[in-house]
């Protein structure tokens, strides 16, 4: 259907916009004596010629102005069109003509019947008009309709961004950073700003990591030391941290936030059950062909074994099973008071080796 | 006018930036003194005890003992209680008790002012805080993994796998576990619930029994049966412990 019939508002602005038309006919084409027979002979017409013109939403159609717009193979068209309302339009003033004739109201219609060619001008001219129109209103509606798409697609895009986020994150650690906000924003305004900025930061990396797919391992580290440094604010001295990574695996490239949720795992059911808590050590090396990234922390070994714990490992181990098949592997195990976690690779560069 | 009446109040949170942000809440409550700030379960046990505050904000997730283990340990002692915490999980069986408020962190000083006016009214009517029935519904379903045991100051957590046998004496229970006795305030019936998804069985009006812990069963008498522990224990069965007996092995 024509899009101007879905919405009645733009239909009464169409037939409008041929006001003018119809008086600019009154007023060019009107004889002097005659006004009357001018106003009653071209403005139901008009409307006629504005239900006639939308047909050209179709043509339009046909011949869309796009890359490969030609308009030698759509003005012949048009062209032939426009003719063909010219003639109709010579029948139709004809038809209507006669019949004011006819009513003998003394209206003098037989100024215009003689006038076939005036007629076909008239027609012709107007549909013409008509195609412009239509082009613009396309136009118009794609472009609509264009910003309409990038509007949606932005808000899937963030929408998916934000359910890797909502995956990746445990919540509490939200509402937990924000109540140590909260809490010093009156005697430590300084630290405040800090760990705003800490977290600002931190699910910035987050959500920016979320969508690329590999990240090197001193990347990955700087993130994991973010979220580290505000759980420190929560947790003070309870919590330490010790990072070493060899030269080689600095550079080594890592699925992203492969190393978040061992690290979060490490703080809430290792340190956080711990009295005097404890130290979170990263290490990571390579022999050249396998990467090695170990997480290991100290845990209190009749702690209550929470539901969440588990999930953390399971979301990596599922990461590494899409990202890498069998050649990335992870062991858990718990030995003498410590939880260690274990990440093994294939070791790659963003640099392929054999390049100088 | 209404009289002010002072409230003795401890803060238990593992966090420090969450205990000096109830203490500038409470700042601007002169009728609330702080008696205590805990940063473990286990001064918090401590401080309950002997301090007898009448009002408890007290966290959930804790090192070792969490808010609720901590409420369990107090029994008797147990103050008014204002759980704060970034959990929302427990909220629901919290307040299924109307026994306490639940503040969600992070909360509003206005937020902590009207659960202290809740706070107020309880204390001024001298309320009993259903310690057991805020216990219990917490435990709903999980079941229990350990017991807490009071001992003075001494706090014992004792795995459930270690316990052999539980004896009713009359308002406590007595634990028996690893070659040593404990004795706890609760009643048989509710141990029995909290246990009975964890291979435990009433044999007796007067005993829980481990049941991987039993050897074998003696007629002892006409109608009168006994159970024989692998540490050569002897326990009565009951007729209807008998039965349920029967049932499981």
């Amino acid at each position: 259907m024509h899009p101007i019939f879905v919405d009645r508002r733009l239909l009464g602005f169409y037939l409008l916009g041929y006001l003018p038309v119809g008086a600019l006919l009154i007023i060019g084409l009107g004889q002097h004596e005659a006004w009357g027979t001018a106003v009653v002979f071209f403005l139901p017409l008009t409307v006629v010629y504005a239900f006639i013109g939308l047909s050209a939403y179709y043509l339009c159609l046909a011949f869309p102005i796009s890359g490969d717009f030609r308009p030698w193979r759509s003005i012949p068209a048009q062209m032939s069109a426009a003719a063909t309302v010219g003639g109709l339009s010579v029948g139709i003033a004809w038809l209507w003509g006669a019949l004011l004739q006819s009513l003998n109201i003394g209206l003098r219609t037989d100024l215009y019947l003689s006038q076939v060619w005036l007629m076909f001008v008239v027609g012709a001219l107007l549909f013409w008009l008509a195609i412009a129109v239509h082009y613009i209103l396309i136009a118009s509606i794609a472009s609509h309709r264009a910003e309409r798409r990038a509007l949606e697609s932005g808000l899937l895009a963030r929408e998916a961004e934000l359910k890797a986020l909502r995956a990746q994150l445990d919540p509490h650690f939200l509402f937990n950073s924000l109540n140590s906000i909260s809490s010093l924003t009156t005697g430590d305004p300084a630290s405040a700003r800090r760990m705003c900025l800490l977290l600002a930061d931190f699910l910035r990396d987050t959500l920016r990591l979320g969508a690329t797919e590999r990240i090197s391992v001193r990347e990955e580290v700087s993130v994991a030391q973010r979220y580290l440094a505000i759980e420190q604010v929560r947790l003070g001295s309870r919590l330490a941290a010790s990072c070493t990574v060899s030269e080689e695996a600095q550079i080594a490239r890592v699925p992203a936030l492969i190393l978040q949720p061992l690290i979060e795992n490490a703080v809430m059911h290792g340190i956080a059950h711990l009295l005097d808590g404890g130290t979170i050590s990263i290490r990571a090396d390579s022999d050249g062909a396998c990467l090695r990234i170990v997480v290991s922390n100290p845990v209190d070994s009749d702690r209550p074994r929470s539901k969440g714990a588990g999930l953390g490992l399971a979301l990596v181990r599922q990461r590494l099973q899409s990202q890498l098949g069998t050649d990335g592997q992870l062991h858990a195990r718990e030995e003498q008071g410590s939880f260690i976690a274990e990440v093994l690779i294939p070791y790659e560069t963003s640099v392929p080796s054999g390049a100088s | 006018m209404t009289e002010l009446t002072t409230l003795t109040a401890v803060i238990i949170d593992d966090e420090a930036p969450a205990r000096s942000l109830l203490r500038e809440y409470l700042s601007a409550h002169p009728d609330v003194s702080i008696a205590a700030e805990c940063a473990n379960g286990y001064e918090a046990v401590k401080a309950a005890g002997e301090l007898k505050p009448d009002l408890l904000l007290l966290d959930i997730q804790m090192p070792k003992l969490d808010g609720f283990e901590v409420l369990d340990l107090i029994g008797r002692d147990a103050a008014n209680v204002i759980f704060t915490t970034a959990y929302d999980e427990y909220a629901l069986r919290a307040f299924n008790v109307h026994a306490v408020d639940y503040l969600l962190k992070p909360f509003s000083a206005e937020r902590l002012a009207e659960s202290l006016v809740l706070a107020r009214v309880r204390i001024r009517n001298r309320e009993p805080v259903p310690v057991r029935e805020l216990v219990a519904t917490y435990r709903e379903g999980s079941g229990l993994d350990r017991l807490l045991i009071r001992d003075r100051s001494n706090v014992h957590v004792i795995p459930v796998d270690q316990i052999d046998y539980i004896e009713a004496q009359d308002d406590y229970v007595s634990i028996r576990a690893a070659g040593r006795s404990y004795l706890k305030e609760q009643t048989l019936g509710e141990l029995e619930q909290h246990l009975a998804t964890k291979g435990f069985l009433r044999i007796h009006r007067r005993y829980i029994l481990n049941v991987s812990r039993l050897a074998r069963i003696e007629l002892s008498q006409k109608d009168s049966r006994t159970a024989i522990l692998k540490d050569n224990t002897e326990l009565p069965i009951s007729r209807s412990g008998y039965a349920k007996l029967r049932d499981l092995l």
